[in-house]
């Protein structure tokens, strides 16, 4: 995939990390504490308890992973310097290359063609010769 | 009643093409390529591809206007504003949770805007892309300029030597 394009997907990756960040804090955050009159919420000590602890841990790493990631990706962009006009200058001067290449290719191949051509005169003449010299027995 | 059965028949214009094969001209020429804005089921659609501005789709734009952007610059600068933007979330959550509806606001403001930046680099890529297939093509060019070259002195060189060989066996 071109690198913008992956740069895109990266961009994507992080918005989806994110809201499942925030969407799985939010389904299995543990009840908490309101106000001083009512008595501490009983949480059961279990092991969806300690998954529960470690998530947020491991996806906020997933998330700065990606983040990394991104500005990996920005550094590897070939952005070469020069802008819009420079990059139009430099495909009419290829263009104006290709064109006299293209010329001398076409030259080139005139000349190999004709140089065929007599060379097949020439072997149908030798063959002609020899077909004449042959006397039938 | 054509556009109330449920299976219109085709349209009826072919039957202006009966002699077609007989005479070219008896049928009309095809319509001429569409210019400019056309509706489509609804939808007005346009010819030129242009990226529209983010003003335009009422997008605030973060980053600095101007003919040179340094892409890679303000895409790093949007990146760390994104991660500042959901570290703030996360406070706001915590300690404000009614709200969270402003940061959602601002984060998915940076997200667009990242997206219309990395589009706008498109025509970039494919200017670069032209440049190099132009510069393959030359290389291709030449060498097959090489190539005939080389093969015609060769072809050269094999016939004066079969004229040297007759030669020298005269009959």
């Amino acid at each position: 995939m071109d690198i913008i394009s992956q740069l895109q997907e990266q961009v994507n990756t992080i918005a989806a990390l994110a809201f499942n960040t925030f969407g799985t804090l939010q389904r299995d955050a543990p009840p908490v504490r309101l106000s001083p009159n009512y008595r501490d919420p009983v949480a059961p000590l279990s092991d969806d308890t300690i998954n529960i602890a470690e998530q947020p841990k491991l996806m906020s790493a997933a998330l700065v992973q990606a983040a990394k990631q991104f500005d990996m990706l920005v550094s590897a962009l070939p952005l070469s310097e020069g802008g819009e006009e420079a990059q139009f200058r430099r495909i009419t001067e290829l263009e104006a290359e290709n064109e006299a290449v293209g010329e001398e290719l076409q030259m080139q191949l005139e000349a190999a063609e004709e140089e065929l051509r007599q060379v097949q005169e020439l072997f149908k003449q030798a063959a002609d010769n020899c077909l004449n010299l042959k006397r039938p027995d | 009643m054509a556009t109330s059965s449920s299976y219109p028949p085709p349209p009826p214009f072919y039957r202006l093409y009966a002699d077609y094969q007989e005479d070219a001209k008896s049928a009309p020429e095809p319509p001429p390529p569409v210019q400019g804005a056309y509706p489509l089921f609804g939808a007005n659609y346009t010819t030129e591809d242009v990226l529209p501005t983010l003003e335009d789709q009422g997008v605030r734009q973060l980053y600095p206007k101007g003919p040179n952007i340094d892409y890679k610059k303000e895409l790093k600068a949007l990146n760390r504003d994104l991660q500042l933007h959901l570290l703030e979330l996360a406070d706001v959550l915590v300690e404000r949770p009614s709200q969270y509806a402003r940061r959602v606001e601002d984060i998915s403001l940076i997200f667009k805007n990242l997206h219309h930046l990395l589009n706008s680099l498109r025509p970039h890529q494919a200017r670069a892309t032209l440049i190099h297939i132009l510069e393959l093509q030359i290389q291709r060019r030449r060498q097959a300029v090489e190539d005939i070259k080389r093969r015609r002195e060769e072809a050269q060189r094999l016939l004066k030597e079969s004229l040297q060989i007759l030669d020298g066996h005269p009959n």
